[in-house]
């Protein structure tokens, strides 16, 4: 993070033009938003001379960021001005006093554009902290041209995929090519994948009366068909266990997987030109388990633009913030990135329709399933720290699925009571 | 006393006081007050930003921390990590310093390419280590499966042994040559003299190790060891970079799971705890040496 000296600032503010320059800091990594990003830049300070955005490029990792901004935000540095924030701690950091209220800032109309749902996440005492910028999900992508091969359809539920998987490596006969990658190394995004196998088999995080139930029988099940799926099928590699979202793509862009499950960034890089399986794949809605055609499979993301409270150019960049999430911007990283819109009136816009792409993110999304985050407020990192450990104790097999699963319901349950 | 220190002993005094205490300042500010910082964080609960006021809350921390199993696992980790690695690198170190201490020809430059691990920062070696190590497409494996030796890649870092064992391999390879340096400067301070004496007395090159080498290395080794063994205990940047502490904890050391304390569950007081108890085992290790160093003499 960059510091830049408060007293360096107001003096080059001083000495500037008759009209008040202003630097910016945004901080928001480069893979997330896309190209959108720069384009925003570009043509905020085409329309506003007297404004300069400097853009922090973070780590698109989000738990390498967060430690960044807990560093930054806890000293109260005042830069970044603006800063991309993870669904999931929009509603921790707004509890914490780390996002600037936007409601003074912006008026009514800007922010009641906004999905009300997304908005809830972000929202603390009442007041909105921070704008949606687009939603994601994870999704299944597989190989057209591996299935067409071996005449099979595109699985929708595991069962299906574990034998086409089947049929396709030993159709191979390839000791590099996998069935199956995904990012289940102890990171975030293996608990998004678990919540992705366990609703998919009519389970989650919460039972029906939304207490929390992560050792029910159908999660333990789901979570025995991931450990299955690597150590008795061996359709994963063992670097699965390591793997972040990027290393699951490179697999699959390199032809060495027939199956990924990631969420939306990837489709970019996969059909680049470059990109070995360009024209080669597709994707749709993860899969579920047999009997639970209804279930909500996908996991949702999302990030947040929110302002830093202890900026010393507020109304700057809360001009910004609007600007860079409003419709227009939004339709166009829409249409032209597959960024999932967070105004709900882009999606009416005509020229949508042109976007095929987003139109399937958008039909997964309708299988969506959040995160608790919002009920866990402040503990959440605690929270996904203790799924995370458990169900990386059951896939590394030093618990059986059963007594991880047990292990965790008994932390969550003592850390809910604290 | 007093009475017999000289007006010009006092002046001198004085100037010494006056040169010092900048340093003394200095180091009270950056090293001191961090210390007790952490030590009065570790009895009390706080808000980070300081809206609330501290609170005493005595040992609470510190019972937690006594019935918290991820805790012990990474002391334990910490202890045993630097058990394998501090043997493995002093002999390393000693094999290294008596090898540089030969003749030989382009001696400058195997000296500088044993120091070189060393020089280059941590995390830097780490990352390198990483990739070296990486299961689909790291160096080992594509030499391991080429070579037919296994027909699966080898998940160095997904598996709890292998992990640390790679973890112990990045450390010696990096400090083993901090070692060799230490001991090198005693190597050259034996009189060669000692080694006539010993030839004409008909020892072997082994016994003139055994008898004359080893025991005027005692000091520089239990320097190196000290230094080391700190450093050890404190390791951050290869557990970070490397695993990240897993196959799930089976490589955070007491470090990592302070930072993931502080940093990741921002909890503050609790962490603070973590780094005191590390503080004072890292402080009873050195007494030990200290004292070893002393009855030696």
């Amino acid at each position: 993070m960059k510091f830049t000296l408060p007293a360096l600032a107001a003096a080059a503010a001083m000495t500037a033009m008759p009209v008040m320059a202003q630097d910016l800091v945004l901080s928001i990594g480069s893979r997330g938003y896309g190209p959108a990003v720069e384009r925003n830049i570009e043509r905020y300070t085409a329309e506003n001379p007297g404004v300069s955005i400097e853009w922090n490029k973070v780590s698109d990792v989000p738990g390498e960021t967060r430690k960044l901004y807990v560093t930054g935000l806890t000293a109260k540095s005042p830069t970044p001005d603006i800063y991309a924030v993870d669904v999931i701690w929009a509603g921790e950091f707004a509890q914490r006093g780390w996002l600037q209220p936007l409601n003074g800032l912006l008026d009514a109309d800007t922010i009641a554009a906004f999905n009300p749902s997304l908005l809830d996440a972000a929202t603390v005492d009442d007041e909105v902290h921070a704008l949606p910028l687009y939603a994601d999900g994870i999704h299944f992508f597989y190989r057209t041209d591996l299935l067409e091969k071996y005449g099979l359809a595109v699985p929708q539920t595991w069962e299906e995929v574990l034998a086409a998987s089947q049929t396709i490596l030993d159709g191979e006969g390839n000791p590099q090519l996998y069935g199956f990658v995904s990012m289940w190394a102890k990171i975030e995004g293996l608990f998004m994948n678990w919540l992705a196998f366990t609703n998919a088999n009519g389970g989650g995080f919460y039972d029906a009366e939304g207490n929390i139930a992560v050792n029910s029988p159908a999660n333990i099940a789901a979570t025995q068909f991931m450990v299955d799926l690597l150590h008795e099928h061996r359709m994963a590699p063992d670097s699965i266990l390591n793997a972040r979202p990027d290393d699951a793509r490179t697999l699959f862009q390199q032809g060495r997987a027939a199956f990924l499950m990631v969420q939306d960034f990837v489709h970019a890089p996969l059909s680049a030109d470059n990109s070995p399986v360009a024209g080669k794949f597709d994707f749709t809605r993860v899969p579920y388990f047999e009997g639970h055609e209804d279930a909500n499979s996908t996991t949702m993301g999302g990030w947040f633009l929110g302002i830093n409270p202890n900026s010393e150019n507020k109304e700057a960049a809360a001009d910004f913030l609007a600007s860079f999430t409003a419709q227009e911007q939004q339709l166009a990283a829409a249409v032209e990135d597959n960024r999932a819109p967070t105004i709900p009136a882009v999606y009416e816009d005509p020229s949508m329709g042109s976007n095929e792409v987003l139109a399937k993110f958008g039909a997964n999304y309708d299988f969506g399933v959040v995160r608790p985050s919002a009920n866990s407020g402040s503990k959440y990192p605690r929270v996904s720290e203790i799924m995370q450990l458990e169900i990386t104790n059951a896939l590394h097999q030093q618990k059986t699925v059963e007594e991880a699963l047990n292990d965790a319901q008994a932390q969550l349950e003592a850390l809910m009571a604290e | 006393m007093t009475s017999m220190i000289s007006p010009l002993d006092r002046r001198r005094h004085l100037t010494g006081m006056a040169f010092i205490t900048p340093t003394m300042l200095v180091i009270i500010a950056i090293l001191v007050y961090p210390i007790l910082q952490s030590i009065v964080l570790s009895f009390g609960q706080s808000s980070i930003d300081g809206s609330e006021p501290y609170q005493f809350v005595g040992l609470k921390h510190y019972a937690a921390l006594a019935g918290n199993d991820r805790f012990w696992n990474a002391l334990w980790v910490t202890l045993l990590f630097t058990g394998l690695s501090i043997p493995l690198e002093l002999a390393m170190g000693i094999g290294l310093a008596v090898l540089m201490n030969e003749h030989f020809r382009f001696k400058g430059i195997a000296r500088l390419a044993v120091l070189f691990p060393w020089a280059l920062p941590t995390a830097l070696n780490t990352l390198m280590w990483r990739w070296m190590y990486n299961t689909d497409y790291g160096l080992f494996n594509a030499a391991a499966l080429q070579s037919g030796l296994v027909d699966r890649p080898i998940n160095w870092l997904g598996d709890e042994t292998l992990a640390m064992m790679s973890m112990v391999i990045v450390a010696v390879w990096k400090t083993s040559s901090f070692m060799a340096l230490i001991i090198l400067a005693g190597l050259q301070s034996i009189p060669r003299e000692l080694y006539e004496a010993g030839r004409m007395d008909g020892m072997t090159r082994w016994q003139e190790f055994r008898e004359i080498t080893l025991p005027l290395l005692k000091g520089p080794i239990l320097v190196a060891l000290i230094v080391r063994s700190m450093d050890a205990l404190r390791t951050f940047e290869l557990p970070f970079n490397l695993t990240d502490g897993g196959p799930v904890t089976a490589t955070e050391s007491l470090s990592l799971y302070a930072y993931k304390v502080i940093f990741d569950f921002i909890e503050f007081n609790y962490g603070a705890a973590i780094v005191v108890v590390q503080f004072l085992v890292i402080f009873a290790m050195s007494l030990l040496y200290i004292l070893t160093l002393r009855n030696k003499d």
